[in-house]
């Protein structure tokens, strides 16, 4: 084969994996079902800020003092949402998400347009003060 | 050289402006944009970022086209409360999923990153208070 078929295919190659190489990062999710008529009506405050690395170099905060809302509840854990703050989780894309807790740790979330979960490989364990949901409180 | 040079930024200078947003400042036409109905819910999509001024990507609300991605523009939409995906296409796909509720503003500004070939523009949704902020230095390019 000449260099001249060589590198045209090369550089064809070089293309086709640098274009795939820019959605690469893709969120894992499995299917989920919000239960919200099995609510737990319980709401919280972040005592502390909660730092979350995601897969692919992205990180959050959930931020100190924001109220969270539980609204329902998946197989996974419990889920809440705010309206303290936005949050969202990003891979190549960027889903608007809400968060998963199980035993005051934080294990993924729940992405309301996707109906899915995104589990969090390193729980984390968050700092937060309960009380039964209000009316005050906006979900 | 110094001919070329001042050629070059001549020629990127004109190149930038020609490709920024025209139209009114959005802070002039804001105080007379009036509140979405009752039962909507209200998307203001804006972009800040001048960088890949020749990136103009379509804006596509589930699908529809809604806007343009012009450097230093603005425009809004109204909708029904629910589930939507803002996305912009260049060499590949980028988009934001997000709800909607009745009542609600939501802000989203179009990032600019490096592609392979052209930049990439990824839709973010961003706080109100950022939002509110930094729109007001964007030109209105939405329907008069």
């Amino acid at each position: 084969m000449s260099k001249l078929t060589v590198t045209p295919s090369i550089l064809c190659l070089l293309f086709l994996v640098g274009g795939c190489a820019f959605d690469v990062i893709r969120l894992e999710q499995i299917p989920a079902k919000l239960d919200s008529k099995n609510s737990c009506n319980i709401s919280f405050i972040l005592v502390k800020n909660v730092n979350i690395q995601l897969d692919g170099g992205y990180s959050r905060i959930l931020k100190q003092g924001t109220k969270w809302n539980c609204i329902g509840r998946t197989v996974q854990g419990d889920v809440y949402k705010t309206k303290d703050q936005i949050l969202t989780i990003e891979a190549s894309n960027v889903f608007e998400a809400y968060i998963v807790v199980s035993s005051k740790k934080l294990i993924g979330f729940y992405l309301p347009v996707e109906h899915t979960f995104s589990v969090l490989d390193n729980p984390i364990d968050i700092v937060i003060e309960e009380f039964p949901r209000v009316q005050s409180i906006n979900q | 050289m110094k001919t070329i040079l001042k050629t070059f930024s001549a020629v990127l200078v004109t190149v930038l402006l020609v490709s920024c947003a025209t139209g009114p400042k959005f802070s002039d036409i804001s105080p007379s944009i009036r509140d979405a109905m009752p039962d909507k819910g209200r998307i203001y999509i804006y972009r800040t970022a001048v960088l890949g001024a020749a990136v103009q990507p379509e804006v596509r609300l589930n699908g529809e086209t809604i806007g343009k991605a012009v450097p230093k523009g603005c425009f809004y939409v109204d909708r029904d409360p629910g589930d939507y995906r803002i996305t912009t296409s260049t060499e590949v796909d980028r988009h934001l999923s997000f709800i909607l509720e009745k009542g609600q503003t939501r802000y989203v500004r179009l990032n600019i990153s490096i592609g392979f070939f052209v930049g990439h523009v990824y839709p973010e949704l961003v706080e109100n208070e950022v939002g509110e902020k930094e729109i007001q230095q964007c030109n209105y390019t939405g329907q008069p």
